[in-house]
């Protein structure tokens, strides 16, 4: 994986590491502004029905208030401007518990939560459409034309033909984003410029959206957001609270800060939606695959849809003549469901690989081995040829490294103390994809000492982006990485693709590779000069005697990308430990082996993919939120309820990539690997307690008292 | 967070006059629950009294006669889960400690703190919700509810809330007795037993702590199980979660017959449940799995589940059980 003298390849540490361990990096609170006046948010606290009176007058007259700001005088806004998830105050009418329902600005963060509470709101309320299960059988077509039923053969009349059957119902909760980062803005107006520090995954698709729904045009809306404190996907769109600061800025005539705290962080932005996914395998006796079925519910906001794709997987994953994947939908009186880490496939991948763990069960044959069997040689949804796919490396490879023979076929008899010992596995995919970006590089010199910036509106989410581009450059420069400065998260820069759906290392670093690329053949077309090997930019740049020179380029995916399947692959591999007595689950190994192309920095991509390993286990093992039908609030509403993974629930987690050279969905061979790291996960760890413990457990997460 | 007046003091006859003198302030010790409990606006007091300063953080051996040790109500839950007489002597205490909220909150948290923690229940954090307890006659939002954490004894129709100490779970085990001074500059002694009370009628009553009493020590009588005694704590995630089911057992042993047992459960009423049953039931006989089976599954069988926390009887069962076996295999 590792060239000589090259930085691609090599695991680098984060260029801006020091930065961030010293505190200098500055997130989206820590600009400073003169004047700065602070703003918090209130809440409804119904799910349906209108504000018939509110009160503001003592938090108005309540000391260093400067504006109570509600549906009453805030100004109209664009509803359609491409925001999520409305509660932008433009009417009385509440459509979810927790929906923001005014703002207070005050000179100090205290002041304006005292006054917040001093505000006084009745409703008229409506029944709200709270309850998921009591709503599931009422589920409607969703108007998503992607989502519409995908058939393929006679799934139903295949399924009732074969010889084994696996039909179950699978169950994943409400779960949280929670990044580390609340959101948080800080909104400065010049005139009728406005600049908004604020932590974004797509930088440009923020800019238009703020501009969009304030009524203002693009150019006179700058995003800033150099570093990101995570957002796995709750900060690709953007919500309500990004507009809110800039239109209370303008109301106090002041720079204002808003961040919402980790209680609002429930209900403010999105969510990853509660999916009932029930999915109908068919095999021969000999584990052929002849039918599956994976048909989920899930719910949506009354006034707009979401769904997360969990058929996707399915779609792709195994051989099989018949199939149909379907979605319906309940609208709720609930916060839009959005992205969120590995969207529909984390999930999806659950249901999938749990029944494939079933099946290989009931045929009693190796869970791996029903993998191989049913491998496709083309991708079974469209027909399209595979770019590359891995998966039978991945599983063949980890086996072998994870000691997979050590696994105790039948259940519940690997036994330490009070211990039972399991292993799981379970295959995950994720699409690869480059989207549109540009780059502009300028090079300068001084005597023979070459310096590079390279300008991209990219953004990184903490994964390492900052660092790779100046991998990329400095390959595609021949200069040293510190001679190399990168600045992304400036929708004044070169606009760019998002740091979404594992598009952001492709799209970013082919643009800078084209960039360095072009720069090299203008540099040679300005020498006028053959040379018999290809010199760099900054030969030429001393050759020539160049002080200064810069180029842009606008880079798309290859155009025959789309005639190919090009997705990454994974699989992975779980030992749990369950104590019999009390149901308490550790996982104490995990291993990822994943296919996704060309690693560009092996240390950061491993961070990556662990982080969406422990991500995946804690989707397994404890994270939920529930909703309580009475009020259709969170009755899960703090950390203390809402449990994230600790380091004492992560044991040994190994990350494997396989060698992968694939240059058909972009020229770099990079297929991308934010994604994928959280996919399979959360079936690995069930299959693995199912091998422990003989119980199935299909309803995420698998907390103690299921086991009992 | 409303408003609110800081005042400290370093005599701890100041602080009670001050707070006798305003019904709406609190004393204030680490703050690691009374803090968040004003961010949320659940407590509400106008003053607090700071209360660091006061010189009630020692860990010493009772005076000669009396057979134990007195932690100061002031001092650290860390310093006491680390002091060496407490790990030596009282391990059982030092595991509970240690098994409850994380490094940073112990290293803040006080002894006395600790036992005056309110519970987690989430409709008592959020005012928007009916809370018997948070506001008396509101309702109880939990007993119809999101109850799988909430009580599975000694419940009331106003309250099914659970206390959520462990550090009192293994006093409780240990017989200790809390110290307060009373706002007659006298002290008084309660039981631990004695201290936090069921919800009955009266749910945003945690504890017989009359205002202005102010803790100044636990004391933990001699006990003869130290090597013979466990805390297991089970719950959500492997650290930093509230217990479902928590068990601290100690035993006294004559050869492999049980003299005595000890055994205080957490997570399952509105304070630590000292399991009298199973304790009666253990006495004088063999240990062995099977009679702790028949006295955990005896103690359980009193137990009145809610619709969600129907488990936590299995679940406490095995967990009396798997202490118990702990505590006699030893340390």
């Amino acid at each position: 994986m590792e060239e000589k003298n090259k930085a691609i390849g090599k695991g680098v540490s984060r260029i801006e590491g020091i930065l961030k361990i010293t505190g200098k990096a500055t997130y989206a609170t820590d600009y400073p502004a003169k004047n700065m006046a602070y703003a918090v948010l209130f809440k409804s606290t119904i799910a349906s029905g209108t504000i018939t009176s509110l009160d503001t007058s003592a938090a108005e007259k309540s000391q260093g208030v400067l504006a109570v700001i509600t549906h009453k005088n805030a100004p109209k806004l664009n509803l359609k401007g491409g925001l999520r998830g409305g509660a932008l105050l433009q009417s009385p009418e509440i459509l979810f518990h927790g929906q923001h329902i005014g703002i207070v600005v005050a000179q100090s963060f205290e002041q304006a939560t005292h006054a917040a509470h001093l505000i006084h709101v009745e409703y008229q309320k409506k029944e709200g459409k709270t309850d998921f299960d009591k709503l599931l059988p009422n589920a409607e077509m969703p108007k998503g034309k992607e989502l519409a039923d995908l058939v393929r053969g006679d799934a139903k009349a295949a399924f009732e033909n074969a010889a084994v059957r696996v039909e179950e119902i699978y169950e994943t909760p409400i779960e949280h984003h929670h990044p580390m980062e609340p959101h948080s803005t800080v909104a400065v107006w010049e005139g009728e410029q406005l600049t908004l520090y604020n932590g974004s995954q797509i930088i440009n698709g923020a800019q238009t959206a703020a501009a969009s729904t304030l009524n203002l045009k693009p150019e006179q809306v700058r995003i800033i957001s150099p570093f990101i404190g995570g957002g796995f996907g709750s900060k690709g769109g953007q919500w309500a609270n990004l507009v809110l600061t800039a239109v209370a800025a303008k109301m106090v005539n002041r720079p204002v800060k808003l961040a919402l705290t980790r209680q609002q962080m429930f209900n403010s932005v999105g969510l990853r939606q509660r999916n009932h996914q029930k999915i109908s395998l068919g095999a021969s006796k000999d584990g052929i695959l002849q039918s599956l079925s994976h048909q989920t519910t899930s719910h949506t906001a009354v006034d707009s849809e979401y769904l997360e794709p969990c058929g996707d997987c399915s779609k792709i994953m195994y051989e099989v003549p018949n199939s149909l994947i379907s979605y319906r939908v309940v609208p709720m009186n609930v916060i839009l469901p959005t992205y969120t880490r590995g969207p529909g496939k984390s999930t999806g991948s659950f249901a999938l690989e749990s029944a494939m763990d079933e099946l290989a069960y009931k045929l009693n044959i190796d869970p791996i081995e029903l993998r191989l069997k049913n491998e496709p040689k083309k991708d079974p949804s469209n027909g399209k040829p595979w770019s590359s796919r891995k998966v039978v490396e991945c599983l063949k490879e980890g086996a072998k490294a994870f000691g997979w023979d050590k696994r105790k076929a039948e259940p519940g008899t690997n036994k330490i103390g009070d211990d039972l010992v399991g292993y799981g596995v379970a295959c995950g995919t994720y699409p690869a994809r480059q989207r549109d970006s540009s780059a502009v590089i300028k090079l300068t010199k001084k005597g023979n000492n070459v310096n590079a910036t390279v300008e991209i509106a990219a953004s990184d989410l903490g994964t390492g982006t900052n660092t790779i581009l100046a991998q990329t450059a400095a390959d595609g420069l021949g200069l040293a990485m510190e001679n190399i400065t990168v600045k992304l998260g400036d929708s004044n820069l070169p606009p760019a693709a998002g740091s979404v759906g594992s598009v952001g290392a492709a799209s970013f670093a082919n643009a800078v590779n084209d960039a360095c690329t072009k720069i090299t053949d203008e540099l040679l077309a300005k020498s006028g000069k053959q040379f018999f090997v290809r010199p760099t930019a900054k030969d030429l740049m001393i050759s020539e005697n160049v002080s200064a020179f810069e180029t842009r380029a606008d880079a798309k995916a290859p155009t025959q990308a789309d005639q190919y399947s090009a997705h990454s692959f994974n699989a992975n591999f779980a030992e749990v430990r369950v104590n019999a007595l009390t149901g308490m689950v550790k996982v104490t190994r995990f291993l990822a082996v994943t296919g996704a192309g060309r690693i560009l920095n092996p240390k950061t991509a491993r961070s990556q993919i662990i982080g969406g390993n422990i991500w995946g286990i804690g989707m397994a093992l404890s994270e939920e939120s529930i909703i309580d039908p009475r009020w259709g609030n969170f009755a899960t509403r703090s950390f203390a309820d809402y449990h994230v993974p600790t380091n004492f629930d992560i044991g040994k987690l190994d990350a494997m990539f396989i060698n992968e050279e694939d240059k058909i969905p972009n020229k770099m061979g990079v297929k991308g690997i934010g994604e994928v790291g959280i996919v399979g996960v959360a079936a690995a760890v069930a299959n693995a307690v199912f091998n422990a413990t003989g119980k199935r457990i299909r309803h995420l997460p698998i907390t103690p008292d299921k086991l009992l | 967070m409303r408003p609110f007046k800081y005042t400290n003091t370093n005599s701890s006859s100041d602080a009670i006059n001050l707070l006798i003198k305003n019904p709406n302030a609190s004393y204030l010790a680490g703050g690691t629950n009374l803090i968040d409990l004003m961010k949320e606006d659940v407590e509400k007091p106008n003053e607090l009294i700071d209360l660091t300063r006061l010189a009630l953080t020692k860990i010493a051996l009772l005076p000669t006669g009396q057979n134990g040790i007195s932690i100061g109500a002031l001092g650290k839950n860390t310093e006491a889960a680390n002091h060496p007489m407490i790990r030596e002597q009282y391990p059982l205490l030092s595991k509970a400690i240690l098994a409850g909220a994380s490094a940073q909150i112990r290293n803040m948290a006080t002894n006395g703190g600790n036992l005056l923690q309110r519970t987690r229940c989430s409709y008592f954090y959020d005012t928007a919700m009916p809370c018997n307890k948070r506001n008396p006659g509101s309702g109880c939002a939990a007993k119809d509810g999101f109850n799988r954490m909430h009580a599975i004894f000694g419940w009331s129709e106003e309250c099914v809330a659970v206390y959520p100490s462990d550090m009192a779970v293994a006093l409780s085990a240990l017989d200790a007795n809390i110290k307060v001074i009373q706002p007659d500059g006298k002290f008084r002694s309660i039981s631990i037993h004695d201290f936090h009370r069921l919800p009955e009628q009266q749910p945003e009553l945690d504890n017989t702590l009359k205002r202005g009493e102010l803790i100044s020590s636990i004391e933990l009588p001699k006990n003869d199980f130290a090597n013979h005694s466990a805390y297991i704590k089970v719950r959500d995630r492997n650290s930093y979660a509230f217990a479902l089911v928590s068990v601290a057992a100690g035993v006294v042993l004559n050869g492999n017959r049980i003299v005595s047992a000890h055994i205080a459960m957490g997570g399952v009423a509105h304070k630590p449940w000292r399991a009298r049953k199973a304790e009666a039931l253990l006495k004088g006989k063999m240990a062995t799995v099977a009679n702790f089976e028949l006295a955990a599954q005896a103690e359980m069988e009193q137990a009145k589940p809610l619709a969600q926390n129907k488990f936590k009887v299995a679940m406490g069962k095995n967990t009396i059980v798997s202490a118990l076996s702990m505590a006699t295999k030893g340390t």
